[in-house]
């Protein structure tokens, strides 16, 4: 299946239809790699979907669920001081131009310090340095000639997003018998987000059935149709950190009703302005238009399927044939300017159109044996093999002139202003691999496995990986008869595995890139600035794990713990480098990165009545830490992410995710150092936090009673910083309500000052006063790194659910085998937070990236309402 | 036993079918040939990509909080100053991104491919042309005097061996004395190499492939390397200066604006002007002209001012530098900013100049490193620039100027350089010219209110090169900060 997902356009296993879902099953580490190969390095999310097997006869299963959503964590604000600068709040044309002569009595009225022909509006300031939202009467951008009084707009975020709205319905046919089984369901999703505009469509059409031809041939095929996409432009923005607070955004997602009086610059000599009405425009064009004329669509085709034939040779020995396909299409359409005038300057509508195809086919065959001898001693053999092809193809065209705006079609376009791009990418693996299970006594286990790989990616005299495998697990309460009423079962496990990887195809020749053109007509090439590898050498991961599985007083508790150390070699990385070499990153078998942790469970049922009320809980604990215990020879660096200079990196003998940037001076017991009322800025990057967390943990507890059933989860992260540049900014641009303290008597950093020399510095506390704005611009994170590196603990309730099953007797009365009615809340309450504006839950980039935020889309609180009727 | 041999047929027969797809592993090294991208390219290509990356980024950088030009020098410079946000860069404040970005595009989108361009064209590469080595070896040196007059010392002899045969990855500093040595050298050989009617270049966006004006602007920015490290080695810097000037023919110099070396954008984006890219494109509308140079040229009635700045309300007015935003932007309307033309798509970047020569050799005049008429260089210099402006020569306003002497001299050059901030920023950090005046009162500075010397290493030396960075530090005989004198300083 497609792994990846993007937040614009889905992918992967979000566009499955959850209510295709028989099980989830979860097999962590490298163990799993034999069956699954390469990329079950990390562990293997197993998806079992429905069949008609367990229906008899014909059976028809209906769920409907209905869920709304708004932003979970509400930043908090000022709503003391509108937008704009130097305590003045005025609108004259949204760029900050000089005030005409129709106003001089309106701002003299509010201001009184009018300098004819100079003094200017304060639109083009996106902050909110403004005046006292006092009631005074100004310009604003929807008021035209006229003034109006300057109010606070605390509800003006609540305004800003719409209740995200998401109705999902599904309906499936099932029947079987002994000849075979099939099952036909039809899924529809409809979704409005939160952000104006943005909205999701998604169907589901699958078909899994299977047919037994002969006693000993069954032949099955599943096939799943995804037709999928829509608007997704709104995936975060700076309403509400480049901004002023005294915007009603209610009014400005009307903003066709001022077109008529909204004042637009008109530069002399030139056109004049013609952007939809906003708040300014210097720097913003208005959201609502934006996500509704300029969107990114996509509009996706996907199938996905297999044809199996199963064998039994004799009573132990099986063959399965397989053959199976994950295709997919999508074109997606970003509409990224409209015909306009800007200050005077007249730009074209332009769009891009990009199409892509992708394709990931796999072919396997695998023998199966099982037998038992006598009764104690059991033997399942699997060998097989599997030959998996990718390929990809992106067609990008950027028309950066439309001739005739709104028309999105390639051809109406100035040619050279168009930017084109085509990619192609395959690769192959071909696999062969086998594993045998010996049991004894149905107690003790000892699995074997091994695969051989050849990868199409890697060097040809190096391009074939062997990886085996060896794990051993007891039931010893078994073994050895322990009967205790306090022990009821005991499992011992421990397992050593390896797995092998290739890399991404085209990583061991240099190429040239092309890179457009000058002036549209001679062709320009660069030297990638990633150097390639013709050495490559396979990654092996050898992890080793340990667990045991307790459960004590007639199972009603269980503890569940699991130990693993995982490391990586020769792991392939475009390891960054230092810039004057001429290249950015080097592709290298970087040396060894080990990843270990421990993960608890406790479950228990704490009580249990016998009325039948019960009440189950379960306790996680997780603990893990990436470590680089080596790279390459001459590196100890490896970065993960950079954004504005400050880097997530792993260096040799570190934890994996230090941020490093640019912090304040500090003394010895970390007080901020201050001189002339401001901090002194270190001018060398230093350590100012890591990404990883302490732990994790989760909390469950679910209460039952006769057909209601009741569950709520608590999550919890403690430690693990992440750089919000949203945060940072939002105060430096004086929008949260700390920023509103001081503003006009000034404001005593919290910190000490020097009062000795540089050599003997004797501290006393900071008693220097300075300008409002001044000091809360130390919170710029773009210069100051550390003022937007924050602590990621939390502690939330993630879900509550409700459930009632109605009763059968009941329900058979409407010939309905089981109805079930459930509501879920997600995201319902921060228990605990270091951190005041923001969910801490962030992560910008996805995958190694981890603990960057700036700006991003909410995140949000729900509340579903299920139905599931079964016929 | 018909019942197995019908599974075992039926499961070949499956098998088969199957395994027709299966290849052998022999088509791998094609299948794992990239489609997309071609393993080698000719100069043509490589060399307007290189030169347009180097200059766009050394005029202009698009990108908010790294644009070393208009975010950088022409604001410590004082031609322009900040309407709004003067913390990004007029109050000597910038962000790592703008010391880290400057030195990875010099360095990744330009030296890397103009080394290319020399390694397939040498003599003994793939596709031998002396006229593409001259041609790369002129904007290599160009772009590491950039470099190292940015920042002090850098990796220069080492640099750029990512993909050499014995790779260096982690490259040693060279000091500032090394380096210059180094480029007044590689000129030297580059205007050798250049040989008019020799083998055609082409994909040169600077000349057109005219080689004796690469042949001129190799030996005029040798000349003026010469002039800027005159002070510290002055037996050097004359002889070098002696052997052009001694033997013209050889070694050609600018002799008119024609010649002068700049980059001239087209309305095509993106090869439109990175300050139309910036200012009209991306709307921005921050900069105004400096109080400093509107002073300066209203005090000699300077009519190169009317060709710069715009008139507001009848006459000209400029922002003081370093104004915290609430006063700044008292001004926004009010001041006087830069004319159309220097917005225009098709605006040139500028590298050198006929006028800059003859400043440099009115200056190795006074300064006694050659013997000439300085007046006539310094007349020479201005006519130029009015020249350049669209204005005549006016022999009232040199002669209203007085005398030559060497601040003359800087205060001219500085006025004839307006666009060319990182340029006017060097020559006013090794000369000190022109005084610039006391600081508005209003202002708020950081960096101990100095005018920033150079700047700070990119920190991702700091994380992927430090042992180097460290001893490259001791180099500059001072810490890495933007305070610390470089070594040309006078």
């Amino acid at each position: 299946m497609q792994q990846s997902t993007s937040n614009t356009y889905g992918g992967g296993i979000s566009e499955v239809n959850p209510d295709n879902i028989k099980a989830i099953s979860v097999l962590k580490g490298p163990n799993a790699a034999a069956l699954y190969g390469s990329r079950a390095a990390n562990g293997v999310i197993l998806i079992t979907t429905k069949d008609g097997s367990d229906s008899k006869g014909i059976g028809v299963d209906f769920n409907s669920n209905f869920t709304f959503e708004r932003p979970f964590v509400k930043p908090d604000f000022q709503n003391t001081y509108g937008g704009g600068n130097g305590y003045r709040t005025w609108y004259s044309d949204g760029w900050s131009g000089v005030i005409q002569p129709d106003a001089y009595d309106q701002y003299a009225a509010a201001y009184n310090d009018l300098v004819p022909g100079s003094t200017t509006g304060t639109a083009g300031t996106d902050e909110s340095w403004g005046a006292p939202m006092d009631g005074r009467l100004t310009r604003q951008w929807w008021t035209g000639t006229d003034v109006a009084p300057l109010t606070p707009q605390p509800n003006n975020w609540d305004e800003y997003w719409d209740t995200g709205k998401t109705f999902s319905n599904s309906l499936a046919l099932s029947g079987g018998n002994e000849h075979g089984n099939f099952r036909l369901s039809y899924a529809k999703v409809d979704q409005k987000g939160i952000a104006a505009f943005n909205d999701y469509t998604r169907d589901n059409f699958t078909l899994n059935s299977s047919y037994n031809l002969k006693k000993w041939l069954t032949a099955s095929f599943s096939a799943d149709y995804v037709k999928s996409g829509g608007n997704r432009n709104y995936q975060g923005g700076q309403q509400f950190i480049w901004a002023h607070r005294h915007v009603s955004w209610d009014r400005l997602a009307n903003y066709a009703d001022y077109e008529d009086v909204h004042i637009q610059r008109a530069v002399s000599g030139k056109l004049e302005d013609t952007d939809p009405p906003n708040w300014q425009h210097t720097y913003f064009t208005n959201p609502f238009f934006t996500n509704e004329y300029l969107p990114t669509v996509n509009d996706k085709d996907r199938l996905l399927g297999n044809l199996a034939l199963k064998f039994t040779l004799t009573d132990d020995l099986g063959l399965m044939l397989r053959s199976g396909t994950d295709f997919w299409s999508d074109t997606r359409i970003n509409v990224s300017n409209f015909e306009r005038v800007r200050n005077g300057n007249q730009t074209p509508g332009r769009y891009s159109e990009e199409v892509l195809r992708s394709q990931e086919t796999n072919h396997d065959f695998l023998f199966t044996y099982d037998k038992m001898f006598d009764s104690d001693f059991s033997v399942a053999a699997q060998a097989g093999g599997a030959l998996r092809t990718n390929y990809y193809k992106r067609n990008y065209t950027y028309v950066g002139e439309l001739v005739v705006d709104g028309v999105y079609n390639l051809a109406n376009s100035n040619p050279s202003q168009n930017t084109v791009a085509s990619t192609i990418e395959q690769s192959e693996v071909q696999s062969l691999y086998g594993s045998v299970q010996f049991g004894y006594l149905n107690a003790l286990f000892l699995d074997v496995t091994a695969r051989n790989d050849w990868s199409s990616t890697l060097p040809t005299n190096n391009n074939s990986y062997f990886y085996p495998s060896a794990s051993v697990s007891a039931v010893f309460t078994d073994l050895l008869s322990i009967n205790s009423p306090i022990l009821s079962f005991g499992k011992l496990r421990a397992s050593y595995a390896q797995v092998g990887n290739d890399a991404s195809p085209y990583q061991l020749t240099q190429t040239f890139r092309a890179a457009g053109s000058w002036d549209g007509s001679a062709p320009e090439y660069y030297e990638n600035t990633e150097l390639a590898n013709a050495f490559l050498k396979p990654e092996i991961t050898t992890g080793l794990e340990l667990g045991a599985d307790l459960r004590f007083f007639k199972s009603k508790v269980g503890l569940d713990f699991t130990y693993y150390s995982q490391t990586t070699e020769n792991q392939i990385l475009g390891v960054e480098i230092s810039k004057a070499s001429g290249y950015s990153t080097r592709i290298l078998n970087a040396g060894k990165v080990n990843n270990k942790g421990i993960e608890i469970s406790l479950t228990g049922t704490v009580l249990e009545l016998p009325g039948g009320f019960k009440w189950t809980t379960a306790l996680n604990y997780a603990k893990n830490k990436n470590k680089v215990i080596e790279l390459a020879e001459g590196l100890d660096t490896y970065t993960l992410q950079e954004r504005r200079g400050l880097t997530s990196i792993a260096r040799v003998g570190e934890p994996y995710g230090t941020l490093y940037g640019i912090g304040f001076a500090k003394t010895d017991d970390g007080q901020i150092i201050f001189e002339n009322g401001l901090p002194v800025v270190e001018s060398t990057p230093q350590i100012l936090g890591n990404i990883q967390p302490d732990w994790t943990g989760g909390f469950m507890n679910t209460f039952s009673y006769k057909n209601i059933e009741l569950s709520a989860l608590i999550d919890a992260r403690f430690g693990g910083d992440f750089y919000d540049e949203g945060t940072g900014t939002a105060r430096w641009t004086g929008q949260y309500a700390e920023t509103a303290i001081g503003r006009e008597e000034g404001v005593i950093g919290l910190g000490v000052m020097n009062i000795g020399t540089d050599e003997n510095p004797e501290y006393v506390p900071n008693d220097v006063i300075v300008a409002g704005n001044q000091y809360y611009g130390y919170n710029n994170p773009r210069r100051y790194h550390e003022a937007a590196v924050f602590d990621g603990t939390y502690v939330k309730l993630r879900e509550a659910t409700i459930g009632v099953k109605l009763p059968s007797a009941w329900l058979s009365k409407y010939k309905i085998q089981s109805a079930k009615l459930s509501a879920v809340g997600r995201n319902i309450f921060m228990i605990y937070s270091n951190v005041t504006h923001i969910d801490p839950e962030v992560d910008e980039y996805g995958g190694n990236s981890q603990g960057f935020s700036y700006g991003r889309l909410p995140t949000s609180r729900s509340l579903g309402f299920n139905l599931s009727l079964s016929f | 036993m018909k019942k197995y041999i019908n599974k075992i047929n039926t499961g070949i027969l499956f098998g088969l079918l199957m395994f027709t797809g299966f290849s052998c592993t022999e088509d791998f090294a094609e299948m794992n040939t990239d489609p997309n991208n071609p393993t080698s390219i000719g100069a043509q290509y490589l060399l307007p990509f290189a030169i347009e990356s180097s200059i766009d980024r050394y005029w202009g950088g698009t990108t908010r909080f790294e644009r070393l030009n208009i975010d950088g020098a022409m604001l410590w410079v004082q031609y322009l100053a900040r309407n709004i946000y003067s913390n990004e860069g007029d109050s000597y404040g910038i962000s790592p991104a703008f010391y880290n970005n400057t030195w990875s595009s010099l360095y990744n989108d330009g030296l890397v491919n103009f080394e290319r361009i020399i390694k397939q064209a040498a003599a003994d590469g793939p596709t031998p042309n002396t006229n593409y080595v001259g041609i790369a070896m002129v904007m290599k040196t160009w772009t590491y005097s950039v470099l190292t007059d940015l920042y002090g010392a850098i990796p220069y002899g080492e640099a750029v061996k990512g993909s050499a045969d014995e790779p260096i990855y982690t490259p040693s500093y060279d000091n500032m004395e090394a380096i210059y040595a180094g480029m007044l050298a590689d000129l030297k050989t580059a205007n050798e190499l250049l040989t008019v009617g020799g083998p055609s270049v082409s994909g040169d966006i600077i000349y057109n492939g005219d080689i004796m004006a690469w042949k001129k602007f190799a030996n005029s920015l040798r000349l003026k390397l010469a002039n800027r490290q005159a002070v510290k080695k002055p037996a050097e810097s004359k002889a070098i200066m002696a052997e052009i000037l001694g033997s013209p023919s050889t070694y050609p110099i600018f002799t008119s604006n024609a010649d002068d070396a700049q980059l001239v954008h087209t309305a095509t984006r993106p090869s439109n002007n990175t300050w139309h890219e910036v200012m009209v494109i991306g709307g921005r509308t921050d900069w105004s002209i400096s109080k400093t140079f509107v002073d300066m040229l209203m005090a000699t009635s300077d009519p190169r001012l009317g060709a710069i700045a715009t008139e507001v309300n009848g006459t000209y007015a400029g922002i003081p530098n370093g104004l915290p935003d609430a006063i700044a932007t008292t001004y926004l309307s009010s001041a006087s900013i830069m004319q159309d033309k220097f917005r225009d798509p098709s605006a040139p970047s500028v590298l050198m100049t006929f006028s800059e020569l003859n400043f440099i050799l009115a200056e190795a005049v006074v300064d006694g490193d050659i013997t000439g008429d300085a007046e006539a260089y310094f007349k020479a210099g201005i006519d130029a620039s009015f020249e350049k402006n669209g204005l005549s020569p006016s022999a009232s306003f040199v002669e209203g100027l007085g005398s030559v002497t060497k601040e003359k001299i800087m205060e001219q050059k500085y006025v004839a350089l307006f666009g060319q901030g990182v340029e006017a920023w060097t020559e006013y950090r090794r000369t000190g010219y022109p005084v610039m005046p006391a600081a508005d009162p209003r202002a708020i500075f950081e960096n101990d209110g100095i005018i920033p010397t150079r700047l700070p290493y990119p920190t991702t030396e700091y994380s992927l090169n430090r042992e180097k960075l460290d001893q490259g530090i001791t180099l500059n005989g001072g810490p890495d900060n933007m305070q610390t004198k470089l070594w040309w300083s006078e």
